[in-house]
């Protein structure tokens, strides 16, 4: 009978194997948050605003420094084995649509633009009106950004982010109608911080550096002024503080990507030379000028002698927004170019700028030269005197190409007017235009 | 027993009453004794003959000389005892029982070339043989498994199935290797077979606890690295292999089979004396072949170190004065002499009703490159217990544990590999400074070998139980229960340790920059990955004779497994000195903790219906369900048919006057449908954001995949014809399989447009197939007294396609600048990129330096090959332009742009061994070489040699024999000539080798005294010499590690050493 009861036990202890264990498929999942969630809380939508700025902060701004550099022939480049830089280096048919730096900066500003759109779709639905204000005028900051990204580097720009997973992929506009996308984002941003100002618990979850109001005045002042409006420019431009930082931080984890990838390893690409690349004629007064020390730094030890500087020379170094410098110029300019110019206001600015001492400036950005400006007081003059400015003051901000194309610089000055469109949208959308041919 | 209703089919209810009723009337029988002794054609006994009486559980396994002897309860009556063995015909014997107590048996077996009566498990339940099987499955067994010196399991595979291509991917001693049965099954999933050790579901993850750093690998595909978990498995333990191909696996394993199945099975202890085994075996490897390095006495531009250092001087072209430098051969530096050693001890033995085996190892083995080495210590109980008539309960518990110092992954630039390949050999890399710190080398901030070798720590170490119960019930004649849980647990734990540097290495390299700067200098992580899986597999036997000639086997099943997998890693940068740990960082990474669990389960039933011993027909059907999916795509039907016709068994045959000299043709024709239910991450269907830490907040990060949450799983649909061919009695065998494997609803993670806010979407777009066939031929040439010779040869040719992806061309950005591409009506992961323009369209040659040397090379105005432009019109179509308008010499700015086109197919046109053995007394030889012929390698560190001044192709033109420019990046608007460092043609090379595999020489002394039963000499060798044409160390390569889609990438990977072991075995 013993003998029995244990093989009934063997037999109980397989009946028990499988009555206990479940078959049970559908698991919770902890190791992220699904977007039904993320965009049903404030909190949640502000860690997405935040992840926007760190794509942005990253991938954008490392991609048109290190691109717009090497094509406006800002930098130089140390090694043809970074095959994207080479491209850029070479210029014309070389730079071709599997260029990967190109692929990530579009995708990347892409990806900005559709989230930002989610963030401030979710933030109108929030009952705290303050808190969804600030969202929308932080998310509006990157998502005009990222536009006026695309719409500097590529002819022609998506029409629509965040269609074509299924169904039709988006159409693409003409790039005055990406400024324009990205005017309309900063003015629908501004309404709503009108009727609901920020609230101080947004301020408080917002990533320090970031000054939302002065910066959505300026992005404005910026592309209004690359669309030729230029009243609504000067307009914007004079209510940005001159006075304040308005900058994107990073940290130890989070290094400044140029400093990560360029300054520190001395593998890429490094600054020409004291001229900052700027043709014979309009170059930086040598060995006067303030701000070529400021951008650049000598290196007497190891070639290559000019080594990037400013906002590039350490880990945590923040990179910011906009300077100071250009809603100066952008006054000055639209002063010059308006229906009856200015330019003895302009020459003022003009003359401010130079004679600036670096104390002056929040970033210590200042050309000090007392002399300030002697050239011609002529509207043709002062404009060169306007994208001179702009080269020097706002050297590897990723802007050149856009002022070599409005102040009508020789070709010859650039290695490429327009990039070719990406393979991985020219191979999933057939309404992607022809590439440019230079 | 509601729940028990509920889950189990009605026959299994039925069936369990029947078991307890059976239980119960257990009936008084007296105890026999049957022995005997168990011979081959030339009279020795043959060991590990299973001698069972037939329908009962009641038996046991011949002893080395083919004795055997167990005791039965058996009433009197008439019962057959069947003796069956690996690589013999199974033969019968009546056996009458009375009142007599002892009994003898003798028989004599005949060899069985073809194998048709071995009896393979597919399954959990009751064998079948290989005649009745109507697809193909191979068998390897322990002798042949452990002759070849290799250190893993699946290594020792190599060379030895039909339809398998197993490669190792690195040289490492515990490098990775793949296998892949018929070609390439998954894109997105793996498409490594399924794993079963005794039952067990075994995982093979490749689980990245070392090689942490984000760094290296950014938004590239790195692809699968590190070691994979099969290479905890001791091959001393292993019984025999059986291999399932392709459609075979369908039923049984239906959900997880897309890739077949590799089963293995244990030794298990014999009834009698207890038997000590001991073997121990010392292993020397080293480098098989040294790459020759640039010797020109002179390089471009300025000095080779200190401030002015001037390095990567050949790409930049403008450079033409020179400065004469000292050349160094670094390759003496980082590889060393390894030596390594492998013992196993056994103990086995038993009564006939319980018998056990215990067995313990010990192995350690070096690496090539210095200071890396592997040790596994793995114990193995093994247990099987009758109980009463109708009852045998098994058990195995396998513990291991392994430590590997690791260096870094090849794929980065501070690997050993890299670290040497990455920097011209003009540094003196010994010299120190007056503080005793190691240099830089020149001025671009990479790491000094030195310091790869002797300062940077990884460790890698695994512990790991593996156990198996099982449970076979016979209740009745002609029924069998069979019960299986299986559980895989372990724990793999990472370090990682780059110490700060003393001098200028990049901070990409994990160093601090020119300034040393400390909050960057030195990496040190850890991470830890725990797997636990368990799995229970429930199945009934049913065989019944319908009618005189037709008998019925009906099988129906049940099984249900479960998986937990978590993966937690810290990491920082800037590290305090000494401190080896992530405490000592003083920046803080991203760390990880991921977690995630899985569950399947399934029914199948299946009916085999066999005529005579002639006419087998099979037919199945499964049903699956996976967690991964969701509810719509859950559940997924799978089924499966097939027929084996033996017309030599059958009556007209016998007629025929061809039966004497043609002793076995039979055809066999498979169809199966099977799946792969583990193709997709535990949350891959779902749009997630994830959270991570930026300057004092937390963002939450979409994925820049989008999931379609109803994506279903892979399906595949597989038809086989074969047929079995044995001549002039069994002395000449030929195995012929074709076939035809489609994979249905490939999970693709697709590319989309960037501008829908994503850049891939995981969905289920296109099919692939795999076709082709394999040849077996074996035979006995010579069979004389004392002597024979044995051969066999394997031949395997499968192509592989991609049908349809729904997008022409999906290229990825890989590592090691391989443009590895998927291309509709193209194999899989072939190479896609720029080329040398030719006027006569021919195929890409390069001399044995690296020179291109194809016929009607376009050259530019100093003689240097261009790259070809043009106008692409579709993938793999396109014009090309301007050289050729004007010919050779054209100096004209190229138009359009940079042209593309397949340039090589890591997918090799056929693989094949031939293998030789030779027995002379107690001396026997066996040599295996393995053929791998028409696949490409991507070459990436041939070209890295080159860029920056240690290769061949750059003293060439140092020394003025190639046009200065050669070397460097091609740029159209150049003043100055530019070459052909950019073309990805020139990275292609040829990686079609012939190689000795395996080579033993072993010699039995037989007993040599009183206690030792068995004694042998043995000498192995591995890899030791190999025929091919490859500009590098091995082809036989791959740095993508076990990854499915990128193959065939030589980048910092270590390569696989030569190996000689010198072993001695023996037997108390």
């Amino acid at each position: 009978m013993k003998q029995i009861i244990n093989k009934s036990g063997w037999v109980a202890l397989l009946l028990m194997l499988f009555t206990t264990q479940s078959c049970k498929k559908d698991f919770q999942i902890v190791t992220g948050a699904t977007s039904e969630q993320v965009f049903s809380t404030p909190k949640g939508t502000m860690g997405v605003a935040v992840g926007i700025q760190k794509a942005y902060s990253n991938g954008v701004i490392f991609g048109m420094c290190d691109a717009n550099g090497l094509i406006t022939i800002e930098t130089f480049l140390l090694n043809p084995g970074n095959l994207s830089e080479a491209q850029f280096s070479s210029g014309g048919p070389a730079v071709d649509n599997t260029n990967a730096l190109l692929g990530n900066l579009w995708t990347t500003a892409s990806k900005c633009i559709y989230d930002a759109n989610n963030v401030i779709k979710a933030a109108n639905g929030f009952a705290d009106k303050g808190y969804a204000s600030g969202l929308i005028g932080y998310a509006s900051i990157i998502k005009a950004s990222a536009y006026g990204c695309l719409s500097e580097f590529w002819e022609n720009v998506p029409d629509t982010i965040g269609i074509g997973l299924s169904g039709n992929n988006t159409v693409f506009v003409p790039r005055a109608q990406g400024f324009a996308k990205a005017i309309a984002a900063i003015n629908n941003a501004q309404a709503a911080i009108a009727a609901n100002p920020i609230s101080a618990t947004f301020l408080s979850d917002l990533p320090p550096g970031i000054d939302i109001v002065n910066g959505l005045n300026a992005l404005k002042a910026r592309y209004y002024l690359f669309t030729g409006n230029y009243a609504a420019a000067m307009a914007s431009a004079n209510l940005v503080s001159l006075t304040t930082t308005n900058t994107y931080n990073y940290d130890a984890a989070n290094a400044n990507p140029i400093f990560f990838s360029v300054t520190s390893t001395n593998n890429i690409y490094q600054p020409i030379d004291s001229t900052l690349g700027l043709p014979i004629g309009i170059r930086p007064i040598p060995l006067l000028d303030g701000r070529v020390p400021f951008y650049t730094v000598i290196n007497t030890a190891a070639a290559p002698r000019f080594r990037l500087n400013g906002f590039w020379n350490a880990a945590t170094k923040a990179i910011p927004l906009y300077v100071p410098d250009e809603m100066r110029l952008i006054i000055a300019e639209c002063l010059l170019r308006q229906a009856a110019p200015d330019a003895a206001t302009a020459q003022n600015i003009i003359d401010g700028i130079l004679k600036r001492a670096p104390a002056a400036d929040p970033y210590g950005i200042g050309a000090n030269i007392p002399a300030g400006y002697t050239g011609a007081s002529d509207v043709a003059s002062l404009l060169t005197e306007v994208y001179r400015n702009r080269c020097i003051s706002l050297y590897h901000s990723g802007l050149k190409l856009e002022d070599m194309r409005r102040f009508g610089r020789p070709i010859s000055e650039r290695k490429r007017n327009f990039f070719p469109y990406p393979l991985a949208e020219r191979n999933n959308n057939p309404n992607v235009p022809a590439d440019p041919a230079f | 027993m509601k729940q028990l209703k509920r889950l189990l089919p009605w026959k299994f209810r039925h069936t369990f009453i029947v078991l307890f009723i059976q239980l119960l009337s257990l009936a008084v029988t007296a105890q026999i004794k049957i022995s005997g002794k168990v011979s081959g054609t030339d009279g020795k006994g043959i060991p590990s003959v299973s001698v069972m009486v037939r329908s009962t559980a009641i038996g046991t396994l011949t002893d080395a000389n083919g004795n055997y002897d167990f005791n039965a309860n058996l009433k009197p009556g008439n019962y057959v005892l069947e003796f069956s063995g690996i690589g013999f015909k199974t033969t019968t014997q009546e056996l009458k029982v009375t009142s007599d107590v002892a009994y003898t048996a003798n028989v004599q077996l005949t060899e069985d070339v073809m194998k048709m009566d071995e009896v393979i498990v597919t399954g959990v339940s009751a064998g079948t043989t290989r005649k009745q099987l109507g697809s193909y499955i191979s068998t390897v067994k322990a002798d042949q498994l452990t002759k070849g010196a290799a250190s893993n399991p699946l290594l020792a595979l190599q060379g030895k199935t039909l339809g398998a291509q197993i490669t190792q991917n690195n040289g490492d001693p515990a490098g990775g290797f793949s296998v892949r049965l018929r070609g390439i099954s998954s894109i997105s999933g793996s498409s490594e077979p399924l794993y079963i050790i005794d039952g067990v579901i075994v995982n093979n993850a490749t689980t990245r606890v070392t090689n942490t750093q984000s760094g290296y690998d950014g938004t590239n595909s790195v692809g699968t690295i590190g070691q994979n978990r099969m290479v905890d498995i001791n091959p001393a333990d292993i019984e025999r292999i059986e291999v399932l191909n392709g459609a075979a696996a369908a039923a049984i394993y239906g959900s997880r089979a897309n890739s077949g199945v590799v089963q293995i099975f244990t030794k298990r202890g014999k009834s009698g004396a207890p038997v000590v085994s001991f073997s121990s075996s010392v292993i020397f490897s080293s480098l098989r072949k040294k790459l020759d390095v640039n010797q020109s006495p002179t390089k471009f531009g300025g000095p080779t170190d200190g401030p002015t250092a001037q390095t990567q001087d050949i790409l930049t072209p403008s450079l033409t004065n020179t400065t004469a430098v000292t050349r160094y051969d670094y390759q003496d530096y980082i590889f060393g002499s390894a030596v390594g050693t492998d013992n196993n001890v056994s103990v086995s033995g038993g009564t006939d009703k319980t018998k056990y085996l215990l067995s313990g190892s010990y192995f350690k083995n070096d690496g090539i490159v210095k200071n890396t080495d592997y040790q596994r210590f793995s114990f193995r109980t093994n247990l099987d217990q009758s109980i009463g008539k109708y009852v045998t309960a098994t058990m195995g518990l396998n513990y291991i544990n392994s430590d590997a110092n690791e260096k870094p992954d090849g794929n980065s630039f501070y690997s050993p590999m890299n670290s040497v390949t990455i920097i011209a050999n003009f540094h003196d890399i010994q010299t120190r400074d007056a503080l005793g710190n190691i240099k830089a080398v020149g001025e671009r901030g990479r790491a000094n070998p030195v310091s790869v070798i002797e300062d940077i720590k990884q460790k890698n170490q695994t512990s790991r139980v593996i156990a198996n119960f099982g449970l076979k019930i016979k209740p009745v004649k002609d029924l069998s229960i069979d019960y299986t849980m299986g559980i895989d647990n372990y724990v793999q734990k990472g370090t990682t340790y780059i110490p700060p540097f003393a001098y200028n290495v990049s901070t990409a390299f994990w160093g601090g920059g020119i300034t040393l700067d400390p909050t960057q200098n030195g990496y040190a992580s850890a991470a830890t990955s725990v797997f636990f899986g368990i799995n229970h597999d429930l199945s009934a036997t049913y065989t019944k004779g319908i009618t005189k000639n037709i008998t019925s086997t009906t099988q129906v099943g049940f099984s249900q497994q479960y998986e937990k997998q978590s993966y937690q890693m810290s990491q920082g940068r800037g590290l305090a000195p000494f401190v080896q740990t992530v405490n000592g960082a003083s920046t803080l990474l991203t760390g990880v903790d991921d977690r995630g669990e899985i569950s399947i389960s399934g029914f199948f039933v299946q009916e085999n219906l066999k005529y005579k011993d002639q006419l087998f027909v099979t037919g199945a059907l499964r049903r699956d369900g996976s967690s991964l999916y969701s509810g719509s795509q859950r559940n997924q039907t799978y089924a499966k048919a097939s027929v084996s016709y033996v017309i030599s068994s059958t009556g007209f045959w016998n007629k025929m006057s061809v039966k004497k000299w043609w002793d076995l043709f039979k055809v066999r024709i498979a169809y199966g449908e099977s799946g792969n239910l583990t193709g997709i991450g535990a949350t891959d269907r779902f749009n997630l954001y994830t959270s991570s830490s930026f300057v004092g907040r937390t963002t939450l990060s979409s994925s820049t995949r989008a999931a379609n949450p109803n994506v279903g799983p892979e399906r595949q649909q597989e038809l086989e014809f074969g047929t079995d061919l044995s001549f002039l009695n069994n002395r000449l065998g030929i195995t012929l399989n074709v076939y035809n494997k489609k994979v249905q609803h490939l999970s693709i993670n697709r590319q989309v447009a960037p501008t829908t806010g994503f850049s891939s979407l995981l969905d289920n777009v296109g099919n692939l197939e795999n076709k082709g066939f394999e040849i077996m031929l074996s035979g006995t040439p010579v069979r004389i007294k004392d002597f024979n010779w044995n051969i066999s040869g394997l031949y395997n040719h499968n192509r592989n396609k991609l049908v349809n992806s729904a997008q022409p061309l999906i290229l990825f950005a890989t590592n090691g600048g391989a443009p590895v591409a998927l291309i509709e009506g193209q194999p899989i992961g072939v190479f896609y990129g720029t080329f040398f323009a030719t006027t006569s369209g021919g195929s890409f040659k390069k001399d044995k330096t690296g020179v291109p040397i194809s016929s009607g090379l376009v050259l530019g105005p100093t003689g240097i090959p261009r790259v070809a432009y043009g106008t692409q019109s579709s993938v793999l179509t396109y014009i090309l332009r301007d050289y050729l308008a004007g010919g050779p010499g054209n100096q004209g700015i190229p138009q359009g742009a940079q042209l593309r086109k397949i340039i090589g197919d890591p997918n090799p046109d056929y693989t094949a061994s031939i293998t030789n053995e030779f027995n002379y007394k107690k001396l026997s030889l066996r040599i295996q070489i393995d053929i791998t012929h028409g696949n490409e390698v991507f070459n990436a560190d041939f070209r890295t040699r080159q860029g920056v001044g240690n290769g061949k192709v750059v003293e060439l033109e140092q020394r003025g024999l190639l046009p200065r420019g050669t070397v460097s990046v091609y740029s159209p608007s150049s003043a100055i000539p530019t070459g052909i460092y950019g073309i990805e043609e020139w990275r292609v090379d040829d990686g079609s080798n012939t190689r000795i595999r395996e080579l033993s020489l072993s010699y039995s002394f037989g007993k040599v005294a009183k206690w030792i039963s068995d004694l042998s000499l043995s000498f192995s060798g591995r890899n030791l010499k190999v025929w091919s044409k490859y500009i590098g160390y091995d082809p036989e390569v791959n740095a993508a590690g076990q990854s499915t889609l990128l193959r065939g990438i030589d980048f910092g990977s270590v390569p696989l050493p030569k190996t000689f072991s010198f072993g001695i075995q023996a037997k108390f």
